[in-house]
C-alpha cells in the first residue's frame, strides 16, 4: 500500500487510511473517565466499610475521598474541555475547567479544616485574574485574523473551488455520453426503425390503405428523429466535441437568422465544461439578438478571445436594445459563467444594442 | 451498380445494405472504420461510397475526412456520407473536395425507399444529393447574409424550385415533386437564373453547381 502524506491530526485521530501502519483505533476517554470514576468510588467505599467496622468516630474517609477526587475531578474537567476544537479554544477551556477544579477544592479543604478566616479567597482571585487573562487575549486573537485560522479558510477555499469544479467536469462528461449514448442507442434504433417501415411501405402497392398506416407510423418515427436531434445538440452539440470552440462558434454564427461577424481567436482547447459553456453563452445571445431584432436589419458580432487566465465571451447586436438582465434566458448564462466562477454583464440601454460579456477562468 | 459501405453500428449497417440487394444494388464490401473505407475502396474499386460520419477510431468527424481522403485517391469515386445529424461545415468540406458525385444525407431519409434509391443513382451518376435540412440551413444563411437580399425577390414556387434543385434533383424530378409540368419546371429554373444572374447551362448538373456556388458564396 503507498504511503500518504499524514495531514496534522488533533490528539484523538490515529493514523489515516492507506497508510503502512495498521489503523488503531483512539483511545475510549470515556471508558477510562468512567473506569477513573467507578475506581475512585469503590475505593471511597471500601475505605467507608473500613471506618465503619474500626469504629466509625471521626469520618476520616473524607480526607480519601478528597485525595481521590482531585484527580478524578481533574482529569473529567480535563476530558470535557476537550470536547472543544483542537487549538486556542480547547487551551482556554482547559485552563477554565482547572481553575474551576483548584478553586473548589480550595473552598472545600477550607470548609473540612474549618479555618476561620476565608484564606482561599486570595489564591482564588488571582486564579481567576489569571483565567480572565487568557480569556481576554483568547478573544483578541481571535478578532485578528490569526494565520493558523486564515490557513484553514484558505485550504477550504480551495478544496471547495476543486470540487465544485470536479462536480462540474463530471456533468459535462454526463452530458457527452448522453449524446453518445442517445446517438448510438435510441436514435439508430428509430433511424433502423424507419428503414424496415420504408421497406414495408414499398411493398404495399397493392394494399394503400395498410401502406397509409406505414407511412403515418414512419412519420412518427421522423418526428421522434428530429426530436431526440434537437435534443442532442442542447446537451452536447457534435460539432462542439468534434472541432471544437472556435468551428463551432462560427457554425453558430452562419445559422443565425441575422448577419453575425464572428471574431474568434483560440490558441488551443479549452476544458469541456468552459468550451460548452462559452458555446451556450453564444448560442442564446444570438437567438435573443434575433428574437428582439426590428424586423431585419440588426448584425451581431462575436468575439471570444484569450486573456491571461480567462476567456472573454461577447455577444453584441445593435439592435434596439432594452434587454432585461433579469430575464430568464439570460439569468441562465449567468448562472453558467458563475457555476464556472465566472462573471457575465448585459449593457442593453434602449436604443443603442445589447452587449453580452461573459469572462470564464481558465487555467492559463 | 457496385458500392461499398462504412458505418459501425451494426444494425443500420445490414438495415442499408438489405434495402440495397433488394433493390439492384450489389454491395461489395463493408467496413466499420476510416481505415477500413480506405481499404476496400482501394481493393474493390466501387462506383459509390456509403459512409457514415461518425466512425472509429476518432467518433468525431472520421467518415468525412477518410471519405475526402479516398476521393483525393481516387477521383472517380463517388460518396455519399450518411449522418445522424445535419452539420454544413462538413458539406462545405466535401462540396470543396470536388462537387461532382457528392451526397448528404440524414441517416432517416433511408426510409424513404424511393426516394434513397434515385439519390443513390444521381450521385453515383455524378450528380449532387444534399439532405432538404442542409438545404434549408444553406438557404437561411444566404437570406441573412448581410446587406444581400437576393433571395428576397423570387416568388415563393421560385424558391421552391431553387430549394429542389439545391438539393440536387433533376428537372423531372423537381417537376414530379412540385406536381407541375416540366416545362413549368423549366420556365421557373430561367427565371430564377435570370434574377440571380447565374450563368445559365443546359446540363442539369452545372446548374445544380451554380445555384450551390450562389447559395455558399461569401460563406466564411
Amino acid at each position: 500500500m503507498a504511503t500518504t502524506a499524514m495531514p496534522p491530526t488533533d490528539e484523538d485521530t490515529t493514523g489515516a487510511p492507506g497508510s503502512e501502519e495498521p489503523a488503531t483505533l483512539p483511545p475510549d476517554w470515556d471508558a477510562i473517565l468512567a473506569l477513573h470514576t467507578a475506581l475512585t468510588a469503590l475505593a471511597g467505599l471500601v475505605v467507608t466499610v473500613l471506618w465503619g467496622a474500626t469504629g466509625a468516630g471521626y469520618y476520616w474517609p473524607v480526607w480519601v475521598w478528597f485525595g481521590l477526587g482531585l484527580p478524578l475531578a481533574l482529569h473529567a474537567t480535563v476530558r470535557f474541555a476537550c470536547l472543544a476544537p483542537a487549538g486556542r479554544t480547547r487551551g482556554l477551556a482547559i485552563h477554565a475547567g482547572v481553575t474551576g477544579v483548584i478553586a473548589v477544592a480550595l473552598v472545600a479543604l477550607w470548609g473540612l479544616t474549618s479555618g476561620p478566616t476565608f484564606w482561599p479567597a486570595w489564591p482564588i482571585l488571582s486564579l481567576a485574574a489569571f483565567l480572565a487573562l487568557h480569556g481576554i487575549i483568547h478573544l483578541y486573537l481571535n478578532r485578528v485574523n490569526s494565520p493558523e485560522r486564515e490557513r484553514r479558510l484558505v485550504e477550504r477555499v480551495d478544496e471547495l473551488t476543486r470540487t465544485r469544479r470536479g462536480a462540474l467536469d463530471v456533468q459535462a462528461a454526463e452530458l457527452r455520453r448522453i449524446e453518445r449514448d442517445l446517438h448510438d442507442g435510441a436514435q439508430a434504433r428509430l433511424v433502423a426503425l424507419s428503414m424496415h417501415l420504408g421497406r414495408a411501405e414499398a411493398k404495399l402497392d397493392d394494399r394503400p390503405e395498410v401502406a397509409e398506416m406505414v407511412r403515418q407510423a414512419k412519420g412518427e418515427a421522423s418526428a421522434a428523429i428530429a426530436e431526440l436531434r434537437d435534443l442532442a445538440r442542447g446537451i452536447a452539440p457534435p460539432i462542439l466535441a468534434d472541432r471544437g470552440l472556435e468551428e463551432a462558434i462560427a457554425a453558430l454564427g452562419r445559422r443565425a437568422a441575422m448577419p453575425v461577424v464572428v471574431d474568434v481567436e483560440l490558441k488551443r482547447r479549452q476544458p469541456p465544461v468552459v468550451e460548452s459553456a462559452a458555446y451556450f453563452i453564444v448560442a442564446e445571445g444570438l437567438t435573443n439578438a434575433a428574437k428582439h431584432a426590428a424586423g431585419g436589419g440588426t448584425t451581431a458580432r462575436v468575439r471570444v478571445a484569450e486573456e491571461i487566465g480567462r476567456l472573454v465571451v461577447e455577444i453584441a447586436d445593435d439592435g434596439p436594445g432594452g434587454a432585461d438582465p433579469e430575464g430568464t434566458g439570460l439569468t441562465g448564462l449567468r448562472h453558467r459563467a458563475e457555476a464556472l466562477d465566472g462573471t457575465l454583464s448585459v449593457e442593453s440601454a434602449p436604443g443603442t444594442g445589447t452587449l453580452v460579456r461573459a469572462e470564464l477562468p481558465c487555467v492559463p | 451498380m457496385r458500392a461499398v459501405i462504412a458505418e459501425d453500428h451494426a444494425l443500420l449497417r445490414e438495415g442499408v445494405v438489405a434495402l440495397l440487394r433488394e433493390n439492384g444494388v450489389e454491395v461489395v464490401a463493408q467496413a466499420e472504420d476510416g481505415p477500413g473505407l480506405l481499404r476496400i475502396v482501394a481493393g474493390h474499386k466501387p462506383d459509390l461510397a456509403i459512409v457514415d460520419v461518425r466512425l472509429p477510431p476518432t467518433f468525431t468527424d472520421e467518415g468525412v475526412r477518410a471519405s475526402i481522403e479516398a476521393r483525393q485517391r481516387h477521383p472517380d469515386l463517388a460518396i455519399l456520407i450518411l449522418s445522424q445529424y445535419v452539420e454544413p461545415v462538413y458539406t462545405a468540406e466535401l462540396l470543396a473536395a470536388g462537387a461532382s458525385g457528392v451526397g448528404y444525407l440524414l441517416k432517416e431519409r433511408v426510409g424513404d425507399v424511393r426516394g434513397f434509391l434515385e439519390a443513390i443513382e444521381r450521385v453515383a451518376a455524378g450528380g449532387t444529393a444534399l439532405d432538404p435540412e442542409v438545404v434549408a440551413e444553406l438557404m437561411q444563411s444566404r437570406d441573412a447574409r448581410a446587406g444581400d437580399d437576393a433571395l428576397a425577390g423570387l416568388t415563393p414556387r421560385e424558391r421552391e424550385v431553387l430549394t429542389l434543385m439545391a438539393e440536387g434533383r433533376t428537372n423531372a424530378a423537381i417537376a414530379r415533386a412540385m406536381v407541375v409540368t416540366p416545362g413549368a419546371v423549366e420556365k421557373h429554373i430561367s427565371n430564377i437564373f435570370g434574377k440571380l444572374d447565374l450563368p445559365g447551362s443546359d446540363d442539369d448538373h452545372r446548374r445544380v453547381l451554380a445555384v450551390l456556388a450562389f447559395l455558399r458564396a461569401g460563406q466564411a
